[in-house]
């Protein structure tokens, strides 16, 4: 998660037109709140974007899958009933 | 020839962004992470593409963009003097972020809220943009002082080095003001002090500095470039006029 420079990753989602859904465009690296979302916004400039948000990867919690860049968030099992 | 009031505002602003420009540029590479030097490149073309837009107002007044934007000698340019060298570190650049880009953002906000119909329609577009320079440039000094040390020093000592000719080339005090503020092209003094000091004094505090003490340094003052002595180095200017493309222009 962390780059050594004391920055996490951003997960970077956007749509362009109000009602598209939001997809995900990319990540970035960035040291707080602040400036993920100003990295987002400077590092995905190309598109127009009515709409912009970064998620802390951290808060990324898969449903399906075990690998991939969100594996480290897969919560302990649950108990059982 | 001294311009007009309001064409040598024009000036300001634009040489000021061409200038801020190259020298964001000068960190596309080398800044503290590959983002940092992508928003360094965007609030680059951000600059130049607004000093664009503001030599094009000159047309209006009777000026030649392109002599205006590829003709003239350093000694001619109306920037901020905290611009005339490349900044000698991150801290620097961090400071002028808050400093000159802010004082710029203060200058636009004002002018675009007077009486010039081309600022009221093509600037609010750029303060929309300068939103992102603004929350990039709080997000890094923040940074930077809470880490105190040496760091939270040289960012200290220079915002303290450009606050003083900023001040100056944000608020002259001279004649040509004076008839830009009457004629209502731009805001009075005591609002400028307002929102400069409601936009930059939070952040210059975390380094113990207070705007309300930093008088303008109005020494060696040149009323027509609206600045004090001194010019931007030979080298940026080269870059600004596009010298090494002259031949390759296209209009």
């Amino acid at each position: 998660m962390s780059t050594g420079l004391g920055e996490g990753v951003y997960e970077v989602f956007a749509r362009k037109r109000r009602g598209e859904p939001l997809r995900h465009i990319g990540y970035i690296d960035a040291p707080g709140d602040e400036l993920a979302r100003v990295y987002a916004w400077k590092t995905y400039d190309e598109e127009s974007w009515f709409e912009m948000c970064v998620v802390p990867r951290g808060a990324v919690i898969p449903v399906n899958r075990v690998e991939g860049p969100w594996a480290k968030n897969v919560p302990e099992e649950a108990d059982g009933p | 020839m001294t311009p007009a009031p309001l064409a040598r505002h024009i000036l300001s602003l634009a040489d000021t962004k061409r200038l801020l420009g190259i020298r964001y540029s000068d960190w596309l590479l080398g800044s503290p992470s590959i983002e940092t030097g992508i928003a360094a490149s965007s609030m680059s073309q951000d600059e130049w593409g607004h000093a664009r837009l503001l030599y094009a107002m000159l047309k209006r007044l009777g000026f030649d963009p392109f002599e205006v934007e590829h003709e003239r000698p350093a000694a001619r340019y109306y920037s901020a003097p905290a611009l005339d060298h490349p900044f000698a570190d991150w801290a620097h650049f961090v400071s002028a972020v808050v400093v000159v880009d802010g004082a710029l953002s203060v200058a636009l906000e004002s002018f675009a809220n007077g009486k010039f119909a081309l600022a009221r329609s093509r600037v609010p577009k750029m303060l929309a943009e300068e939103e992102y320079h603004r929350r990039f440039g709080t997000a890094w000094f923040s940074r930077l002082a809470a880490a105190e040390g040496e760091g939270a020093a040289r960012l200290r000592d220079s915002a303290r080095s450009m606050l003083p000719t900023t001040l100056a080339w944000l608020l002259p005090g001279d004649d040509a003001h004076d008839t830009l503020v009457a004629d209502g092209h731009v805001w009075p003094e005591d609002r400028v002090r307002d929102r400069c000091a409601q936009l930059l004094q939070g952040t210059l505090a975390t380094v113990g500095i207070d705007l309300g003490t930093v008088e303008p340094a109005r020494d060696g003052w040149d009323p027509e470039r609206r600045r004090g002595p001194g010019a931007p180095a030979e080298e940026a200017v080269e870059r600004a006029r596009g010298d090494r493309n002259r031949d390759l222009f296209v209009e």
